[in-house]
């Protein structure tokens, strides 16, 4: 009988799932949606994410129209009226196209996303490595950093992090980065979720330190850092593949607080969270400035989430038949005495 | 018979009286709770606020030797007696002005107002380098004390027991009743800390004290205990107010605010009705709860004259001719008078003129003559709408120009701190207003263009100009008594400034008061240099 490798079960098991199949569809979709901006802004609606059209005009249908009206209202969706120009309507005051914006700042949001979720993933990988694996005075002194780190509220937290770097920017020996650079919600993102990604990890090498073939390779001569990183790692793949993929989805949301409360991106860059804090200003006149962002936010959100959940139950199959099991079994009404 | 008719006609006559004064009648109610919405919140001491915002909530609370009367449009410009007997009289030649403390005040918490308590109060102005202290450097003694920080301001003598306080200046200032009137010199009582009392704001003399302050959520007033046994019967010119308490809430949201006097949830906002509900707002409620006032104002983009690229006149001479009011117009959506001056409309010595009308092509050749050097420039806004937007357009006209631009948006109730702190890297250009500080058109350039402003905190020379001859102008004028020849003067004055373009003005704010249709407008003063009074305020 031929022998399977872990992986490729995974693969199938996850290819039978049609649920989370969907879901990376619906996600590949808004990629390819974000990516294509540059296309978008320049060859259909000829205009850049941050170009004010305050004063300008559309032609619709033959009707000329204002894009900011003598009242300070944008101009509405014209969709494929004015040949692509304004899909979306204005933004506000400004002019600016708001589906350029939306697609634009997508990329934004996503990068932040994905780069937030790789800096916490790095960083709580060699921490809970190191405190799991050493333990002793070493596990005590990381654990205890993330403990205080794990003691603020993730939010405010962030938001004070945020307002500390946002007027000076960062600077760390060589590395500068400016007030309104998006790296720095990036790298605050990352830091405020390292301890919840760090504790599970440093949890599970402290199972793994004890199996066998860690035994195995010390007794072949490996030494701490082999062991860490050519012995645990890998068996911790898994386990980071599905932190990975709840995180994204963490982060973004985490994202879209910031710069809805304008300490996240930075204008007149926008994301979509910043694009709901701009739009809500507008929310009796124009309520789809808050709502299409939202809901790409939430689109987004759900097709990374149930993705990672159809991740975590195709490599690690136990987890789910264990809940099913537990779900299934009527809780005890008492206990005998 | 004529008997039940007299009898039914005194009954009628009766319940018409008692119907009339339920209702108030012309009176309006006496008492309730007045709640009102911020969108940001403001410096509540007042040593150290130097906001309309700031200046608002503590006009009926904290008050001067002098302060302004009362009264909406020119009356409200003029200075009335406060916990002084009367005006100042001048004498030595413009540099000595004498008052005497009105008999018999308290402060809010009980302890007699004495004479010697304004020596305190200007005295913790320069202790806690307060952005008003410039004011009052021209004191005999003032800066010194600036830098010492102590042995007292030789210039202010005061006698407790007869209330006499003697102020004698350097050199005649003409303005400086109108700086006895600010909030700035607003009576302290001795042995207040001199650092910010914001939170825990100090013993009030006026109608209302500040009871209590939420930091980020609001605070509250109720009457000053002290008003009714004796300092409001002794200080005729300040109302008493009708309501009993006020509570002031942060909605940062404006349009939220507007939604909550529309459901009556809130009797008034204090913030501008945001752009795109101006016009609805405006159109519905006009006359009835909604009015437009018009405060004294610049608004404008400064220009860092210091260091590059806008040491150059050229270049700031191609923002000037770049920025397009009528865009500005249509960004603050009605609430915007454009003007391309320093002076504003309604301020004495304004005369209109343009010397930059908007020509991009102009302002393009302008830029690429100066060519300069350093292109990378860093443009501040604040985070309140709308103008977060005039700072956004801004940074895309500079864009336009030929300059990298990095726009730095931040939360209004930092931005004024952020940027007049010299030691903020990167002041390169931004946006501004200013709001008069009293009626006089000295407060438009000393303030904002004479040399001898530039502080290192509290700045308010954004622009960092410092020109000599301009300097000695702005200091010959306003050490005369303000008159024809003078508002000539400051008109010439707002020229040569222009011509020196260390700011792009773009115009005056247009501003309203909206309340919800318990409140009697009618009623509601908007005072130019203080804005709404809160002792206005009345129940219909």
């Amino acid at each position: 009988m031929e022998g399977r490798s872990p992986w490729y079960l995974a693969y199938r098991r996850l290819r039978r799932n049609r649920l989370a199949l969907a879901a990376a569809g619906l996600f590949a979709a808004i990629l390819v949606f974000v990516l294509a901006a540059p296309l978008w802004a320049h060859q259909v609606a000829h205009t850049t994410p941050n170009a004010n059209h305050t004063l300008e005009k559309v032609e619709v249908d033959g009707e000329v129209r204002e894009v900011v009206d003598r009242e300070g209202k944008p101009v509405g969706p014209l969709w494929l009226g004015a040949g692509g120009r304004f899909f979306l309507g204005a933004d506000g005051t400004l002019g600016r196209d708001e589906m350029v914006r939306l697609m634009y700042g997508g990329r934004i949001s996503l990068l932040i996303g994905f780069g937030a979720t790789l800096l916490a993933t790095l960083l709580a990988t060699v921490l809970g490595l190191l405190a799991g694996y050493y333990r002793g005075w070493t596990d005590a002194t990381i654990s205890r950093a993330l403990d205080v780190l794990w003691s603020f509220p993730v939010t405010l937290l962030a938001i004070a992090l945020g307002l500390a770097l946002a007027v000076g920017g960062l600077r760390i020996g060589p590395l500068h980065l400016s007030g309104g650079s998006i790296w720095i919600p990036v790298l605050i993102i990352g830091f405020v979720y390292t301890p919840y990604m760090a504790r599970p990890i440093r949890g599970q090498v402290l199972s793994l330190r004890e199996q066998e073939f860690v035994e195995a390779a010390v007794a072949q001569g490996a030494g701490p850092l082999r062991v860490m990183f050519g012995e645990l790692l890998p068996n911790l793949a898994s386990t980071l593949i599905v932190f990975f993929a709840l995180g994204v989805a963490n982060n973004m949301l985490l994202e879209a607080t910031l710069s809805f409360l304008g300490v996240g991106v930075q204008p007149p860059n926008a994301s979509w969270g910043s694009m709901i804090g701009s739009g809500f200003e507008l929310i009796t006149s124009a309520p789809l400035l808050t709502v299409i962002p939202g809901a790409m936010i939430l689109l987004t959100v759900l097709s990374v989430n149930v993705f990672g959940e159809g991740l975590r139950d195709a490599l690690d199959p136990k987890s789910k038949v264990l809940l099913e099991a537990h779900a299934g079994t009527p809780e005890p009404q008492g206990t005998a005495v | 018979m004529r008997k039940l008719q007299a009898v039914l006609a005194v009954a009628v006559l009766t319940m018409v009286a008692i119907g009339l004064s339920s209702c108030g009648g012309s009176g309006g109610k006496e008492g309730g709770t007045l709640t009102g919405s911020y969108a940001s919140f403001p410096e509540l001491d007042p040593a150290l606020s130097y906001s309309q915002e700031g200046w608002m909530a503590m006009y009926d609370t904290y008050l001067p030797l002098l302060t302004y009367k009362h009264a909406d449009g020119e009356e409200g410009a003029e200075v009335v007696p406060a916990l002084a007997e009367s005006l100042p009289e001048v004498s030595n030649g413009g540099k000595t002005y004498t008052l005497t403390l009105r008999k018999g005040l308290k402060y809010s918490d009980g302890t007699p107002v004495k004479a010697s308590d304004f020596a305190g109060t200007v005295e913790r102005l320069f202790k806690i380098n307060s952005p008003g202290s410039p004011f009052y450097e021209g004191i005999v003694g003032a800066e010194r004390f600036a830098k010492t920080k102590s042995g007292g301001i030789s210039g202010i003598k005061t006698d407790d027991a007869t209330g006499k306080i003697e102020i004698e200046l350097t050199q005649p200032r003409g303005t400086f009743t109108n700086e006895l009137a600010m909030l700035f010199v607003a009576l302290v009582p001795p042995g207040t800390p001199a650092k910010s009392l914001a939170n825990d704001p100090p013993p009030a003399t006026g109608p209302y004290e500040i009871a209590g302050v939420e930091p980020g959520k609001g605070w509250s007033y109720v009457r000053n205990p002290q008003w009714a046994k004796g300092n409001g019967d002794a200080i005729p010119e300040v109302p008493s107010g009708h309501v009993d308490k006020i509570a002031i809430k942060l909605v940062r949201n404006s349009a939220t605010q507007v939604n909550e006097i529309e459901r009556n949830q809130t009797d008034w906002m204090q913030t501008l009705v945001p752009a795109d509900q101006y016009a609805k707002v405006k159109g519905k409620y006009e006359g009835t709860q909604f009015r437009v006032e018009h405060p004294i104002s610049t608004y404008f983009f400064w220009m860092n004259t210091q260091k590059a690229p806008f040491d150059d006149v050229k270049v700031r001479q191609a923002v000037n001719y770049a920025v397009d009011s009528e865009a500005l117009e249509r960004i603050y959506a009605g609430q915007l008078t454009a003007s391309h001056q320093i002076l504003p409309e309604g301020m004495p010595g304004h005369k209109t003129f343009d010397l930059y009308p908007h020509d991009m092509a102009k302002a393009k050749k302008l830029f690429a003559e100066a060519d300069p050097s350093d292109r990378k420039i860093t443009v501040w806004t604040i985070n309140e709408s709308p103008n977060d937007k005039a700072g956004a357009y801004y940074a895309g006209v500079l864009g336009e120009l030929g300059f990298g631009v990095k726009l730095k948006t931040i939360n209004a109730d930092n931005y004024f701190g952020i940027i007049g702190n010299l030691s903020t890297p990167d002041l390169d250009t931004g946006w501004a207003d200013w709001l008069q500080d009293y009626p006089h058109p000295n407060d438009f350039f000393q303030p904002l263009l004479d040399g001898e402003s530039i502080a290192p905190t509290y700045n308010t020379n954004t622009a960092q100009m410092d020109d000599p001859k301009l300097n000695a102008k702005i200091a010959r004028l306003g050490s005369e008594e303000l008159g024809s020849k003078q508002e000539d003067g400051y008109a010439q004055l707002d020229r040569e400034f222009m011509e020196q373009a260390p700011l792009a003005p773009y115009g005056s704010i247009v501003t309203s008061t909206f309340v919800n249709d318990e409140i009697d407008l009618e009623k509601v003063i908007y005072n130019p240099t203080m804005g709404q009074d809160l002792t206005s305020f009345q129940f219909k």
